[in-house]
């Protein structure tokens, strides 16, 4: 037995205090002198005799009472035998299903082979020993409790199924530790796999085990040549077909060099094919241009190669793109500031296939105009408002549209307050040639999509400002002077950016600055939707499709698997902020906002490398878990790791508050003879 | 302010028994407005004519300057009687609960005796006892007999245990004459041996007073919880609730004093229950009420 705070044996010595209180004290009473015992007698000593016994036996309860509370102080344990002391094991089968273990060997999939050899170690399990059956991709999957029945384990084996996951064996490792940890038991780990080696995590202190570990690895399959589609360029939205570009690459993993064919399917149908020459261990692009054929919508795509090697599986590569017209932006302009279009019109179609289309309306004419169908509006400085227009605008930003303004010196003049933005406008800030001459840029919020790509406005020269309040508004930019240049604010569902001065060149001369266009087209696309903040719609297997941002509470969410199987439970249609994507295919997908989009998932590609671990790696991962062997008498080497510390505080407790009970019980009974006679002889 | 020096306490803070005898009987006659009941001058009695072998210092000289006969002038103090004092130092009359022990008590008591008994010029006696005689001081009127007395009680030390017998049988050896016996003690005997001791004094034509000094924890204990008791003369030991103090013992010595009481009224011997912590001067009080009376 031993304590592990055995400093508070120390408080055993209280123990002396009932030790002096029942006997030192009472032994030690100097008798008192009286003048005559003539009038004594001897009868009396046997009350007091008996008030002694019950004095002792309450000296003892007191004194046990106090060597327990020092004992459970001291928290005393004894060691008891581990299982390993015990000289028991668990045996861990871990079967690899993922992406690679669909290459064929021969007639059979690297997955049955491993299947076979999962039932062949488990058919050599001694009666009674327990073992556990797992099963291992991106994540680890227990497909039994830790159990005796070789019948439960069998089936736990067959139940296995191919995954499109990739394999972890850090992930692997994570797991063993922890079962080791919590059972305390020396495992024997069987890894069946074709331990590639992407498999292994970045470092090798990933996979350690723990002391007491004893894995053994089981190869399946052999090296062989693959081919595969490693990636595929393509644009998420296609406005103009014609311009779309697609760029697909093969790659050759341990493979000669050899001419593949590269071929490019939609909705099910070729559309091209190119032959390339395929390098050793090398990799080769094809390139397609224009998408003639892709119909509005989502199209299925796929990237095709006949390579004829034994991982099929890594041959297509599937990607998904929507065809859709370019969002229109609505561009109110009086005319005042003619080339302020010119320059925004520019800006916005200086990429090959742009995502928006510019419609210039005059503001009279605009306030009649549906704007729902725009995608953004823009306001240039208008000097006068028509009649129910700002209105329109309030609506049509409540609703969830979009405005960005320019705030210029026509609209400071015009209005007391900016249009939708409501903040007030307080004159304007003039760079007089005598004094500063311009206003740079010298605060900007970079982590703004709208202010990613725009350098600082280096070199931007301000000479005109609208000074606008913030105080409802996140200022995204500052000039030198402290006055904002650029503002947002959220208004109802939507957005308003504002600009403090002109898109004309007037009063600035941004629109010749080469931050001018990723300015428009950022601040377009975050506006009308198109921005960085949009969900990729092509994806690997194992990541995640967001399905809400929080904001749309209630809202369902939908996702339909490859096979059109509604994957959501109700709960999870409710609440789930996003989905992972567990097998190769298109997912269509309906987030909680309502947004519609064809998710394409693919294997990772880091699977198709079929190259497997050097021995060397693999005998320094045993080398992790080994921990010296174990004698016959079920004792290892270390003494100390073969038992474990029992606390039997629980137990001194227990006994402790039945001593308590006990001494209250004794106490009560002594005192309460000696009040009694006295009351009833006063009586 | 005198009651206050008459406190046993206080007196027992003034150091020599000589002042505290003074202090006791002098306070104690200032207090009693000098009554006329009581003269202990030395009173004029009358005149005798002189016969060969006469003190010739008694010899009134003026009255033979007148007629050359030569008279012999005689006092009334010259007929008083002895007083001896009788003090019991046993080891039980070492018991003191409030502070003061009751040999203490007993000592300025008998200081107290001899001092009056000096200032009438009684011939007063000191016999110190426990089972042995242990100083004896014989009666006198002589010059230096009052302080002898107090030497002797003064250097009383408590001894043996008390044993009645043996003193009061040397006393009956030194008392020739008649007077008074005070007799001082605890008397932790049966009231029927003490009275059988004292008693032949009493034929004899003595005045016999017997002080009882006895502690009020003596009288009427207070305990708290058992206690272990020692007997202070025989060393014996018990344990004593307080139950039976509270009940039984009580009993007992009321009964026990009730005796001592009835028995000595029914020898014609003044008994008298001393507490010490009652002021010295009650006791002197009914002494010399006896005194008064009898003599």
């Amino acid at each position: 037995m031993g304590f592990l705070n055995p400093w508070f044996l120390g408080g055993l010595i209280a123990v002396g205090l009932p030790v002096w209180l029942h006997l030192l004290k009472r032994h030690k009473t100097d008798p008192q002198p009286f003048p005559s015992l003539m009038f004594f007698e001897h009868r009396e000593q046997s009350s007091v005799q008996h008030r002694r016994l019950d004095y002792i036996l309450l000296f003892l309860l007191r004194t046990l009472m106090l060597v327990l509370l020092a004992l459970l102080f001291a928290s005393p344990y004894i060691r008891r035998l581990t299982p390993k002391g015990r000289g028991d094991k668990l045996v861990v089968v871990a079967v690899d299903r993922s992406f690679s273990m669909r290459t064929k060997e021969g007639t059979s999939s690297r997955l049955d082979l491993a299947k076979n050899e999962a039932l062949n170690v488990l058919s050599k399990l001694g009666p009674g020993q327990k073992g556990q059956v797992v099963a291992l991709a991106d994540t680890l999957q227990a497909m039994t409790q830790q159990t005796a029945d070789p019948g439960e384990l069998r089936g736990a084996v067959s139940a296995i199924k191919e995954s499109d996951a990739r394999a972890s064996f850090g992930e692997l490792s994570r797991y063993l530790r922890t079962l080791s940890e919590s059972t305390k038991t020396p495992l024997d780990v069987h890894l069946i796999s074709d331990l590639q080696k992407s498999g292994m995590p970045p470092g090798f202190t990933d996979v350690r085990l723990d002391q007491d570990t004893d894995i053994t690895f089981h190869e399946i399959g052999k090296p062989q040549p693959n081919w595969a589609v490693e990636t595929v360029i393509a644009p998420q939205h296609i406005y103009d077909p014609k311009r779309a570009r697609i760029s697909a690459t093969v790659t050759g993993f341990s493979a000669p060099a050899a001419t593949r064919t590269v071929t490019l399917l939609m909705n099910g149908k070729t559309i091209q094919s190119k032959s390339v020459m395929v390098p050793e261990n090398g990799r080769a692009s094809a390139e397609f241009a224009g998408l003639d054929q892709a119909s509005y919508g989502f199209n299925r795509c796929e990237i095709r190669i006949d390579s004829a090697d034994g991982l099929a599986a890594d041959d297509r590569y599937a990607f998904s793109v929507e065809r859709t017209d370019p969002k229109k932006v609505l561009f109110v302009d009086d005319g005042q500031h003619p080339k302020a279009q010119e320059y925004f019109r520019a800006a916005l179609n200086a990429t090959p296939d742009s995502a928006f289309q510019l419609e210039p309306l005059r503001p009279d004419v605009a306030a009649n105009s549906e704007l729902s169908k725009y995608a953004v509006v823009v306001l240039n400085d208008l000097g006068s408002m028509p009649s129910g227009l700002e209105q329109a605008l309030q609506k049509y930003v409540t609703a969830g549209g979009s405005l960005f303004e320019a705030i210029g010196p026509a609209s400071a003049v015009a209005f007391p307050r900016a249009p939708v933005l409501d903040e007030a406008i307080d004159g304007t800030s003039y760079a007089s040639r005598e004094g500063e001459r311009f206003f740079s840029v010298s605060d900007v919020d970079t982590g703004h999509d709208v202010m990613k790509s725009v350098e600082r406005f280096d070199g931007v020269k301000i000479y005109l400002a609208v000074n606008v309040g913030t105080k409802n508004s996140r200022v995204l930019a500052r000039l030198s002077n402290g006055k904002p240049l650029v503002l947002e604010r959220k208004v109802g569902e939507g957005k308003v950016l504002a600009f403090t001065s002109d898109f004309s060149a007037a009063n600035n001369d941004m629109p010749q600055h080469y931050a001018w266009v990723p300015f428009v087209q950022r601040s377009v696309a975050y506006l009308g939707g198109s921005g960085s903040g949009e969900q990729p719609t092509n994806l690997s297997v194992g990541e995640y499709v967001e399905l809400r941002t929080g904001n749309e509470k209630g809202a369902q969410a939908e996702v339909q698997d490859p096979d059109g199987q509604r994957v959501l439970s109700l709960q999870d249609a409710a609440q789930a902020r996003n989905f992972e994507l567990t097998r190769e295919g298109f997912y269509e997908v309906r987030t909680a906002g309502g947004k519609r989009s064809l998710i394409a998932a693919h294997a990772n590609r880091k699977e198709s490398d079929l190259a497997i671990i050097p021995q060397e790696t693999l005998d320094l991962w045993k080398a992790t878990g080994s921990s010296g062997p174990v004698n016959a008498s079920g004792q290892g080497t270390g003494g100390e790791g073969n038992t474990m510390p029992w606390s039997l505080s629980p137990f001194i407790l227990l006994l402790l508050l039945g001593v308590a009970l006990a001494e209250s019980v004794v106490a009560d009974r002594y005192l309460r003879p000696q009040a009694q006679p006295q009351e009833t002889k006063a009586a | 302010m005198l009651q206050r020096f008459l406190d046993p306490s206080v007196l027992a803070g003034i150091s020599g028994l000589d002042l505290v005898a003074k202090t006791v009987v002098d306070g104690f006659i200032s207090g009693l407005h000098r009554s006329p009941d009581f003269g202990f001058s030395q009173e004029f009695a009358e005149y005798r004519a002189y016969n060969p072998g006469d003190d010739l210092r008694h010899v009134d000289w003026n009255v033979f300057a007148r007629s050359e006969k030569m008279f012999l002038k005689r006092y009334r103090g010259e007929t008083n009687c002895q007083v001896s004092v009788l003090l019991d130092a046993s080891r039980s009359m070492k018991y003191g609960s409030r502070g003061m022990e009751k040999m203490e008590y007993a000592k300025f008591l008998a200081a107290s005796i001899c001092y009056l008994a000096h200032l009438q010029r009684d011939a007063a006696g000191l016999i110190v006892f426990d089972s042995e005689v242990r100083q004896f001081v014989p009666p006198s009127t002589r010059q230096g007999q009052i302080m002898r007395l107090l030497h002797g009680i003064d250097q009383a030390q408590t001894g043996a245990e008390t044993v009645l017998e043996k003193p009061f049988a040397h006393l009956v050896d030194y008392l020739r004459r008649r007077g008074v016996v005070v007799a001082i003690s605890d008397f932790w005997e049966n009231p029927e041996t003490v009275l059988k001791t004292v008693g032949p004094l009493r034929s004899r034509g003595n005045e016999l007073i017997l002080f009882h000094v006895l502690d009020p924890q003596e009288i009427q204990p207070k305990l708290r919880g058992p206690v272990l008791l020692e007997d202070l003369e025989s060393g014996a030991k018990m344990e004593v609730s307080p139950d039976y103090v509270t009940h039984e013992y009580k009993g007992k010595m009321s009964a026990h004093l009730e005796d001592m009481k009835s028995r000595a009224a029914g020898a014609n011997i003044d008994y008298f229950l001393v507490d010490t912590s009652r002021p010295l001067d009650e006791a002197l009080r009914q002494y010399l009420a006896i005194r008064a009376g009898r003599l």
